[in-house]
């Protein structure tokens, strides 16, 4: 009988304890998104007491009409979607290529480079706001998306270029062999064997990439004026009056509810892990 | 249909020196097996012929032409890797297409002639499955396939059998050999088992750090090796060796064992002898005999293990002198482990080695 349970917990049946506590975690972790919902949907003199406070209790749509009208919500919301899209979708597409590149293929000065790319690693975005804002404004690209993506973008090859790198780590190297025996040139090798392989290292860099940019806030808040995406809208928002929670709590909700949504359905990428890996291995 | 020609090849890692000056020459449509132990060199220099190894010095002919620059397609080789190396997320129909696609070849085209490459080796059931849905020996077959539907002048075979259980590697090896007459193409195959290259190859080159020992088809290897390293390698189990001293008696010889069993020689050339000179003694399990009685020229053994491989039995023993000895057991009875036999051998069989290694070889009556 007691070799019977061992053998439960060995196949990882979880004891009654971890739901327990799993459970008290996802409770405190819901807490907040339920207080700004709540926010959201009662007057604002019900809730100066606090959300959770029910002696009286209103539904009201007027903070969700407010923002509507008087702030430009939808158009951040599409200036948002412009930024993040093609700033994830850039390293997406090329930082595999590189990491490809550095991981396969012999050039000169490989090495030097590899250093250099990932190197920028280290450097934090704040120490570029500055000398970036001087040329922006040298180039006459303040206010334009591309004051903003073009630094998201290349700042995001640091880590993506060694993200999709340390996957390739363990890539095969025989595929890459056997393809090179059938014909394949290098930049074919690329495409008919590591890309259709990698998908997984590629759905991280864009999820991540997707989240950070959307969420970014320094570099929108610096560069642009009028071209707001939601968190300098957001931002903007919460500087204007002192008692307007209500509002915040609908701009916090428009912006948190596309993140959220890119992460209940690409999660799965997160733990896929090596299930694309080659048939080569028994 | 292809020669293969290598004029002093050499192979270079940094300062590590992998294949050392290599001369050798595949005839077209032999089926030549490169044998050696873990680490000699094997894939290193299949993998110069293949063209995914740069060649460090030297040249490579195929068909007379120099092709150290040329691609694996303008080599026009094929190549079936130890770990299959089948592309994960095709099906084995384009795992087998994907290089006549890369040729640009036809769709219909292609298609035929995956079609005949699975009739081949039977396995046009499994032509819409992923490869992690095969088995071993189905993937090995794929592979293969992806192989044969090129109709490359070359075949490479890197070591495609180790990754399979013992029974499906002779299955699969009998299949190799069968292909190999079908085709009629030259392949050339790696492996680090003897046993392999004995039963497939029709010339074996033994590799032993980065360079030829020798090169022969499998009975010269096993009755006429170059020196003791060969001896060693080719044949199951292994050939003993006896530690022994020569006397010179006019033109002939006498070899003293430890043990003093004296066998008498004939040198073939008697300028390499000297007497009292040490030799090693090589005799196969095979060429000896239990003996009824000892006499001068038998040798007693210990029995430590008797093996029974139903057909077939093996002493493992010692010598008096604790020199390691198995033999070849004909006999009816059984012995146990502590028994003493007397061994005796024909000396026609005898390999004699100098202490070098090199062959010492005898004159054939
Ligand atoms: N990329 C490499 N860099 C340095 N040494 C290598 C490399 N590849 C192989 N070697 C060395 O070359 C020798 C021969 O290797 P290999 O051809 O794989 O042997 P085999 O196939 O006969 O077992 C080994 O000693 C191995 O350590
Ligand atoms: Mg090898």
């Amino acid at each position: 009988m007691s070799a019977a349970r061992n053998n439960d917990a060995m196949i990882g049946k979880s004891s009654p304890w971890a739901t327990w506590l799993v459970g008290a975690v996802a409770f405190l972790w819901i807490i907040p998104i339920v207080g700004i919902i709540v926010t959201s949907i009662r007057p604002l003199n019900e809730i100066s007491l606090g959300w959770w406070n029910v002696e009286q209790f209103t539904l009201t749509l007027d903070a969700w009409r407010t923002v509507w009208d008087k702030y430009p919500l939808a158009y951040a919301f599409w200036v948002s979607v412009k930024i993040s899209v093609i700033s994830t979708l850039i390293p997406m597409i090329f930082a595999p290529m590189a990491a490809y590149a550095f991981h396969f293929l012999q050039f000169r000065f490989r090495r030097v480079m590899l250093i250099i790319v990932i190197n920028a690693f280290v450097l934090p975005s704040q120490v570029v706001v500055i000398p970036l804002f001087v040329l922006w404004r040298k180039l006459g690209l303040i206010d334009n998306i591309w004051a903003v993506i073009i630094p998201f973008a290349g700042m995001s090859f640091a880590w993506a270029v060694y993200l999709v790198k340390s996957y390739l780590d363990d890539f095969p190297r025989e595929l890459i062999e056997a393809a090179q025996v059938d014909g394949c040139g290098p930049i074919a090798r690329f495409f008919y064997i590591v890309l259709p392989n990698s998908l997984t290292p590629i759905a991280a860099v864009g999820i991540l990439q997707f989240l950070w940019t959307w969420n970014g806030l320094l570099l929108p808040v610096v560069y642009l004026r009028e071209e707001l995406p939601l968190t300098a809208l957001l931002a903007r928002i919460q500087g204007v009056y002192d008692r307007n929670w209500d509002q915040v709590a609908v701009a916090a909700i428009v912006t948190t509810v596309v993140p959220l949504i890119i992460f209940i359905v690409f999660q799965r990428y997160f733990t896929a892990g090596a299930s694309t890996r080659s048939g080569s291995k028994e | 249909m292809a020669q293969m020609q290598l004029n002093n090849a050499c192979k270079d890692y940094g300062s590590l020196r992998v294949i050392d000056k290599l001369n050798l020459k595949v005839e077209d449509g032999s089926f030549t097996v490169f044998v050696g132990p873990s680490g000699c060199g094997k894939s290193t220099l299949l993998r110069m012929i293949a063209g995914l190894e740069h060649i460090s010095d030297g040249e490579l002919l195929i068909d007379g032409e120099r092709k150290n620059e040329a691609t694996p397609v303008g080599r026009g080789v094929a190549m079936v890797f130890q770990n299959y190396a089948l592309y994960p997320h095709m099906s084995v129909e384009r795992n087998i297409g994907f290089g006549l696609k890369m040729a640009k070849l036809e769709k219909k085209d292609i298609q035929d002639r995956v079609q005949k490459a699975a009739e081949i080796l039977k396995i046009e059931p499994l032509l819409k499955r992923k490869p992690a849905a095969l088995s071993g020996g189905q993937r090995q077959r794929v592979a293969i396939g992806r192989a044969i539907v090129r109709e490359p002048g070359l075949f490479l075979f890197d070591e495609p059998l180790s990754n399979l259980d013992a029974e499906l590697r002779v299955a699969m090896r009998v299949e190799i050999a069968k292909l190999h007459r079908t085709l009629g193409s030259t392949m050339i195959y790696v492996t680090h088992d003897q046993t392999e290259a004995m039963t497939l190859a029709d010339t074996i080159v033994v590799l032993h750090d980065g360079t030829i020992e020798q090169v022969g088809s499998p009975v010269e290897l096993y009755n006429d090796p170059d020196n003791m390293f060969v001896a060693g390698f080719i044949g199951s189990p292994r050939m003993n060796f006896l530690q022994g001293t020569v006397t010179l008696e006019g033109n002939g010889a006498n070899v003293q064992l430890l043990s003093g069993a004296r066998i008498p020689v004939t040198p073939e050339q008697t300028e390499q002898w000297t007497a009292g000179m040490r030799v090693h003694v090589g005799m196969r399990p095979e060429h000896l005999r239990v003996c009824e009685k000892a006499d001068p020229s038998s040798i007693s053994v210990n029995v430590d293990v008797m093996e029974n491989l139903g057909g077939t039995r093996y002493i493992y023993g010692q010598t008096g002198d604790g020199e390691n000895i198995t033999v070849e057991y004909r006999e009816e009875h059984l012995l146990r482990s502590g028994d003493t036999v007397s061994v005796r051998m024909d000396t026609d069989k005898l390999r004699l080695f100098a202490e070098s290694g090199a062959r010492l070889r005898l004159a054939t009556v």
